[in-house]
C-alpha cells in the first residue's frame, strides 16, 4: 500500500453506501451514495445536524465501520477493504473523547514514541532514546502547554485539552495523508476548544494536511478551512470552496443551507450571539 | 517457639517454591496489567508444560528439547485463548476455562496416563550441575538466575517499538489499530509469551520433582494473583520495572506466608480457603472503604 505521488485526490470516496441494521423497522441510512474528492491540502469543514452521517463518513474512511458498497481511495490507493491497523499509515485520527486519543497508562514520551511508529515496522530497538526523547520534547514546545517538561508523566494527569493537543501531535507525527478530527474540541471548554484550534491550525497548516474535521460550531465552520461541506440525511448537500468560504459568513451559511438542519445552524447561532467563542451547537 | 523454628526450618524450601512459582505468577501478571485482558489459562497451561516435559523425557529425548518442545506448547495454548477470545468475541475469562478444560485432555493425551515418573531420567537441573537436586541453596541460586534474566529480559523487552505496541494494546485497545497496530497480533503474542511462562514454569517443575501430572495446576492461577497482588502491594506500579518485578517479589512473599501459616498450625487443606479469602479481601477492601485504589482496578 505504498501511496502513489501522481495526481490522484489525497482523498476519492466514490458512491459509499451504508445502513444500520438494514432491512429491519430500525433501518438507519447513514450514508447515502456518498461521492466526494479532497484535494491535497484541503482543509474541509463538515457541519449537519445530529445523525446526519458526519462521524460515519469518518468512520469509513479510517477503517472503523466498513461501507455496504462504493470506495475509498486514499492518495490513489483503493483502501476500501484494508483493515483499520493497515490504512493507518495514511490516516491520523483524533476523537471527540479526549480518553480515546492517547494511551493513559503510558507517559507522555511513550504515547509519542508509539505514534511514531504509525504505519511502520515496530521491532526490537529501544522504542525511546535520548535523541527520540528531545525530538518528542521540541515537538510539544510549540504548543505552550508546558508538556515538553513533563515528558514522563502518564498521560492519564493531563487535562482534556492537553490530551487532545498531544493526540493531535501523535496523529500528525508520521505525516498522514489526511487528517480526521470528529469534533475534537467538543467536550473542551470555550477557551481550551480555542487553544485546540489554535494548535490545530499550526498543525495542518505546517505539514500541509489534508483534513477533514466535523464540528458543530458554526464559528469554526466559517473562521477554518478552505472548504465547507455540509451534510444532511448521509449526503453532502453543500460544499463551498475557495473565494466564496473564505467570504463566508454565519449569516449566508444559515440561509444556504436551510431544511432539515435548520434547527442546530440556528441554535449554534444563538450560542454565538451569547458568546463568540462558543459556539458548540446542539452538543454543547 | 517450636511453629518458628519448624517456619524457619522450611525457609530455604519455600524459597524454591516462591522462585519457581514466581514463572506462573508473571504468566498472569502480563495478561491482566500489560494486555488487560484477564486470562486464567496457567491453571491448565502450568501441567501442559509438565505433561509435555515429562513425556518427551519419558521417551528420551534430551531434557533442554523438551523443556523448549513445553515452552512452545505453551506459546501456543495463550494463542488459542487469544484467538478464541477474539475471533468468537468470548470474554477472556470464558475462553481462558475453554483453553483450560480443553488442556485436560491435551494433557491427558500428551502424558498417556495421569502420573508420568521421570525419577533417574535425565533433567535440566542435572544437565547443569548433578549436585543441584541435592542442595537446595543451589536451587534458589539457578531459579534466581533464570528470573533475573527472564524479568530483566522482559522489562528490556517491553521498552522497545513492539513491547511498547503490546502495552499500547493494553492501554488503550482502540486508539492502538488506528495507530497501525495489529491488536489480534499482538493480543496473541501477548498472551503466547505470558503462556511461555506457565509452561516454562510446569516443565521445570516437572523436573525438579521428577514427574509430570495432569492435576498439578490445581489453584495455581489464584496463587499466582495472590502473588500478583501481594507483590505490587509491596512494588507499587508506578514504573515498569516496579510491574515486572512485582510477581517475583510477591510469589516470594506469598509462599513464605503460605509456609508461616501452615507452621502456626493451619491444616495444608485450608490453605485455599485462606488464599481465596486473602485475595478476596486485599481486592475488596478499598472498595468497602468507598475508594478503589490502583491495586484493585484491572481485578
Ligand atoms: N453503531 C450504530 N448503530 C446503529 N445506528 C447507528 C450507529 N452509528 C450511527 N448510527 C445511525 O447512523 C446515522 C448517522 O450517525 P452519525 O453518528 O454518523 O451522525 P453524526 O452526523 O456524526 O451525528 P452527531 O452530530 O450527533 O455526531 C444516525 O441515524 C445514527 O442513529
Ligand atoms: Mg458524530
Amino acid at each position: 500500500m505504498s501511496p502513489n505521488d501522481g495526481d490522484a485526490p489525497a482523498v476519492e470516496l466514490d458512491g459509499l453506501k451504508l445502513a444500520f441494521h438494514a432491512g429491519t423497522p430500525d433501518q438507519r441510512i447513514a450514508l447515502d451514495n456518498l461521492s466526494l474528492a479532497l484535494n491535497r491540502g484541503d482543509f474541509a469543514v463538515v457541519i449537519g445536524s445530529n445523525g446526519a452521517g458526519k462521524s460515519t463518513l469518518l468512520n469509513v474512511i479510517s477503517g472503523a465501520l466498513r461501507p455496504d458498497a462504493g470506495s475509498i481511495a486514499v492518495d490513489g490507493v483503493d483502501v476500501t477493504r484494508a483493515p483499520v491497523h493497515r490504512r493507518a499509515a495514511m490516516i491520523g485520527r483524533v476523537f471527540q473523547d479526549p480518553m480515546l486519543g492517547t494511551a493513559p497508562a503510558l507517559s507522555i514520551e511513550e504515547n509519542l514514541a508509539l505514534a511514531s511508529m504509525r504505519g511502520r515496522r515496530r521491532g526490537l530497538g529501544l522504542a525511546l532514546d535520548h535523541a527520540a526523547r528531545s525530538r518528542f520534547a521540541a515537538l510539544l514546545e510549540p504548543f505552550g502547554l508546558g508538556l515538553e517538561k513533563r515528558m514522563a508523566a502518564p498521560a492519564s494527569l493531563l487535562s482534556g485539552g492537553q490530551r487532545q493537543v498531544l493526540a493531535l501531535v501523535m496523529a500528525s507525527l508520521v505525516r498522514p495523508r489526511v487528517l480526521l478530527l470528529d469534533e475534537h474540541t467538543a467536550a473542551l471548554d470555550p477557551g481550551t476548544a480555542a487553544l485546540v484550534m489554535q494548535a490545530t491550525q499550526r498543525i495542518v497548516a505546517e505539514g500541509g494536511l489534508t483534513t477533514l474535521m466535523i464540528t458543530h460550531n458554526m464559528a469554526q465552520a466559517v473562521e477554518y478551512g478552505n472548504r465547507l461541506l455540509a451534510m444532511d440525511a448521509g449526503r453532502i448537500k453543500l460544499d463551498i470552496a475557495g473565494a466564496e468560504k473564505t467570504s463566508l459568513s454565519i449569516d449566508d451559511l444559515v440561509r444556504r443551507f436551510a431544511g432539515d438542519a435548520d434547527h442546530v445552524l440556528l441554535r449554534s447561532r444563538a450560542n454565538m450571539a451569547a458568546g463568540p467563542a462558543d459556539a458548540t451547537g446542539a452538543k454543547g | 517457639m517450636d511453629a518458628l523454628v519448624l517456619y524457619w526450618n522450611l525457609v530455604p524450601v519455600t524459597l524454591v517454591q516462591g522462585l519457581a512459582y514466581a514463572l506462573v505468577a508473571l504468566a498472569v501478571m502480563i495478561p491482566f496489567r500489560i494486555l488487560s485482558v484477564p486470562d486464567l489459562s496457567s491453571e491448565g497451561v502450568f501441567p501442559l508444560g509438565a505433561c509435555v516435559a515429562a513425556a518427551l523425557i519419558a521417551a528420551g529425548v534430551s531434557p533442554i528439547a523438551a523443556t523448549l518442545a513445553a515452552i512452545v506448547a505453551g506459546f501456543f495454548a495463550g494463542v488459542t485463548t487469544a484467538l478464541i477470545h477474539l475471533k468468537f468475541r468470548v470474554h477472556s475469562l470464558l475462553a481462558g476455562i475453554l483453553t483450560i478444560t480443553m488442556l485436560w485432555s491435551v494433557n491427558l493425551r500428551v502424558l498417556g496416563k495421569p502420573n508420568q515418573p521421570i525419577f533417574g531420567q535425565p533433567n535440566l537441573f542435572d544437565w547443569i550441575s548433578p549436585a543441584i537436586l541435592m542442595n537446595l541453596n543451589l536451587q534458589i541460586l539457578v531459579f534466581a538466575v533464570l528470573l533475573a534474566v527472564l524479568v530483566g529480559a522482559l522489562w528490556w523487552g517491553l521498552q522497545t517499538h513492539a513491547g511498547l505496541a503490546l502495552r499500547g494494546v493494553g492501554a488503550n485497545p482502540s486508539l492502538a489499530p488506528a495507530l497501525g497496530v495489529n491488536v489480534v497480533l499482538y493480543t496473541s503474542a501477548g498472551l503466547g509469551l505470558a503462556s511461555c511462562f506457565s509452561a516454562l514454569a510446569g516443565a521445570l517443575l516437572a523436573q525438579q520433582q521428577g514427574y509430570g501430572d495432569v492435576g498439578m495446576g490445581v489453584g495455581m492461577l489464584v496463587n499466582g494473583l495472590a502473588s500478583v497482588i501481594i507483590g505490587e502491594s509491596i512494588t507499587g506500579r508506578r514504573t515498569l520495572l516496579r510491574q515486572v518485578l512485582a510477581p517475583v517479589v510477591g510469589s516470594i512473599a506469598y509462599y513464605q506466608l503460605a509456609s508461616l501459616a501452615l507452621s502456626i498450625g493451619l491444616e495444608p487443606s485450608d490453605l485455599k480457603i485462606a488464599t481465596g479469602g486473602f485475595v478476596l479481601l486485599t481486592i475488596g477492601w478499598p472498595v468497602l472503604l468507598g475508594r478503589k485504589t490502583p491495586a484493585s482496578r484491572a481485578f
